[in-house]
């Protein structure tokens, strides 16, 4: 028995001998060949400034197919860079108190820097000061902090979510045009949630657009539904009785596709809806959903939504959705590992804002577009 | 206790608490659809029934379990996982549609076993133990899929028939025959239940275990058979969320079991076991479905749906403890 557990032991550490240098020679073969992709966790840097660093890099969720785009950037970077990154996340992007528990638990691991995507802008606050207690760097992707203890969050990779909103309006409201001033029309707008920063902000920033548009052609507007929006919406408004367009915005009880499409459908349902907006992947398949039964979108009702996903991408190529505003979760992705081995490393770092772009049937197979629609 | 033997036998022969709830289903699409004219169109008919089989079946299953006594809170993360790992197959392996759907339901009818076994034969709590697998189905979804989304063959594509199970286009009209379906279901799962030796001594369980016992009933299998009844619909209802919606997301789920329990509960299943009926939590699941896809169409902010559908709840348990205090007397 004894001589097994010995034998099984040497192995072991034959095996690992054998791994270790493997990593070394792949490290250093690398080197030589001048920035071929090292080995991602065993392989010295192509840089020598690059070190061995340890990032802990924190999703929202792994639900949808966006999120899966942002880990392959970052572990393509990684890779690349020759870093070690460990990725998490939690279940679904409503798990709040999960993510900041991971969050607290990779500060104490007293990694080289933080990459956080951060799910509710305020839950993480606390866990923020801890990290910059700790002296490690937090570069915040996809949704920023705006309150983040001054220090803590040296650098925010996102895209402009108020004008990628704000993308939305310009393009889905001259194709409306022609429907409003022969009285009351309504717009819906389905947000998954009112608590994180790229959500809200997307939700306000085709509020706003849709209303300034409207406004420069004479049409007066309401904003109605989910207090968060309305309260928040910078949107010249009217009394609803008196409103040419009103915009009313739905937000379900939970993050999921049917809650979604159960809100959609009650707005869709409405005789006087022209458009709809849906403002992330699961919100845009929730009014795809509904769509399945009401059959109106394409020609009684116009919507944009947001993000892709096979779903999505399949509607818009068949004129079911007008068209939608996509982000590049790849290239945040890589620009994030970028920015934390910047940061790592003492170089002074600032905030990359990353694009949204408008496609629809027209343009989806167009070679600046075609690498964002991820599957 | 003359007066109160014939005031039962008129409350028993109106079907008694079904009876009830099916009165406040009437009462409340009537409600919805004079309080939103956007409310009465039969696209929204169309969609409570798409939005229910998942739960109705999830509800068929989960009566079984809350009649011995116990209850079953995996079915919904177990719904989602199952799902995910059937579509996985057919998406990603290529597998082809029917044996990943098989596999979503043989997956359901093994946790199923597995919670029986946890219950019956080590004695868990019927609560710790689906709670148990409730979270490990919820991460053993993730693991599945690769913590993946999935978005099984959308309509059109090929290997999407299963999505017309349930909705069949007839010229231009929409069917809903999933219901048809669930109509057929819930006669021969109430044949099961009132006379099968499973469904009796599911009953037996929950009325009086030790009396069961000592009867001879081999208890330990019958027990077991109710969760694997349970798993086995959780299974189909997996068929049905990924029939109805386009894509299944891992982390979901939680909260789905509560809309079956809950609609089994106001259906006039006893929150204590030992009595229940098929065709009530097929009408009680219609209460939860018309408050949910209801209350929006009244201008209902999402938040309030949900305190509605819990206090909606309470009052079932109330009727059914009142019911139990006056058959006491």
């Amino acid at each position: 028995m004894r001589k097994k557990v010995l034998a099984t032991l040497m192995t072991a550490a034959m095996a690992a001998t054998l791994f270790a240098g493997c990593g070394d020679s792949a490290g250093t073969d690398t080197a030589s060949a001048g920035g071929d992709t090292a080995t991602a966790t065993e392989g010295g840097s192509t840089e020598a400034a690059a070190g061995d660093y340890k990032f802990e890099i924190i999703v929202k969720s792994y639900q949808s197919s966006y999120w899966q785009a942002a880990v392959k950037g970052i572990e393509q970077e990684a890779e690349a860079k020759g870093v070690t990154v460990n990725c998490t996340g939690p279940n679904a992007e409503s798990d709040i108190a999960d993510q900041v528990n991971m969050l607290n638990n990779a500060i104490n691991n007293a990694p080289n820097g933080i990459g956080l995507a951060a799910c509710d802008q305020d839950a993480c606050l606390d866990a923020l000061q801890a990290a910059l207690d700790a002296g490690i760097p937090v570069v915040c992707f996809d949704s920023g902090i705006p309150n983040a203890p001054a220090g803590s969050v040296v650098s925010t990779v996102a895209t402009d979510n108020y004008s990628a909103g704000a993308t939305a309006a310009e393009n889905l409201y001259p194709a409306l045009k022609d429907k409003i001033g022969n009285g009351q029309v309504r717009v819906g707008e389905v947000n998954q949630e009112a608590t994180s920063e790229s959500i809200i902000n997307r939700g306000l920033g085709f509020i706003d657009k849709f209303a300034e548009l409207a406004k420069a052609d004479g049409y007066t507007v309401a904003v109605i539904g989910n207090e968060k929006y309305v309260n928040d919406s910078k949107a010249e408004t009217v009394a609803e009785a008196d409103a040419d367009i009103v915009i009313e915005v739905a937000v379900p009880a939970q993050t999921t596709v049917e809650l979604c499409a159960t809100e959609a459908s009650a707005i869709m349902n409405k005789s006087d809806t022209i458009g709809m907006f849906g403002s992330n992947q699961i919100a845009a398949e929730g009014i795809l959903t509904a769509n399945e039964n009401l059959g109106v979108l394409g020609d009684k009702i116009l919507a944009a939504g947001f993000d892709a996903g096979s779903v999505i991408k399949s509607a818009v190529s068949s004129g079911t959705m007008y068209g939608a505003v996509t982000q590049s979760p790849l290239v945040m992705g890589i620009t994030t590992v970028d920015v934390l081995c910047d940061a790592a490393s003492g170089k002074s770092v600032s905030d990359v804002p990353t694009d949204g772009y408008w496609y629809n049937a027209d343009n989806m197979e167009d070679p600046e577009i075609a690498p964002n629609l991820y599957d | 206790m003359a007066g109160d033997l014939k005031k039962k036998s008129i409350f028993a022969k109106l079907g008694g608490q079904k009876f009830i709830v099916l009165l406040v289903v009437i009462v409340l699409f009537t409600f919805f659809s004079i309080a939103s004219q956007d409310f009465r169109k039969y696209t929204t008919v169309l969609n409570i029934f798409d939005f229910s089989y998942y739960i109705v079946l999830m509800a068929i299953g989960v009566t079984f379990p809350l009649i011995t006594g116990g209850v079953d809170l995996s079915i919904g993360t177990g719904l989602i996982c199952y799902s995910l790992a059937g579509g996985y197959l057919v998406v990603h392996l290529g597998w082809p549609t029917g044996l990943g759907l098989l596999v979503s339901v043989l997956f359901g009818i093994l946790i199923g076993f597995a919670n029986g076994v946890l219950i019956a034969v080590m004695g868990l709590p019927p609560f710790l133990a689906t709670l148990c697998t409730c979270m490990i189905t919820r991460g053993l979804g993730s693991i599945c899929s690769k913590g993946f989304g999935i978005s099984w063959p959308t309509t059109g594509a090929p290997g999407s028939w299963f999505r017309s199970i349930f909705k069949m286009q007839i010229g231009g009209t929409k069917i809903p025959i999933g219901f048809i379906w669930i109509l057929i279901i819930v006669a021969i799962m109430a044949f099961v239940l009132n006379h099968t030796k499973i469904g009796r001594y599911t009953i037996a369980i929950g009325s009086n275990k030790e009396a069961a016992v000592l009867s001879g009933i081999n208890v330990k299998f019958y027990h077991i058979m109710a969760y694997v009844i349970s798993g086995f619909f959780a299974g189909l209802a997996s068929i049905a969320y990924a029939a109805v919606f386009p894509t299944v997301q891992p982390g979901t789920g939680a909260g789905f079991e509560l809309e079956a329990i809950g609609g089994a509960i106001i259906g006039g299943v006893s929150a204590t076991g030992g009595a229940g009926s098929i065709e009530g939590t097929l009408i009680g699941v219609f209460v939860i479905c018309l408050l949910k896809t209801g209350l929006p169409f009244v201008g209902l902010q999402a938040n309030w749906q949900q305190i509605i559908t819990g206090l909606v709840l309470i009052a079932a348990v109330l009727v059914d403890i009142i019911k139990k205090r006056r058959e006491a007397k």
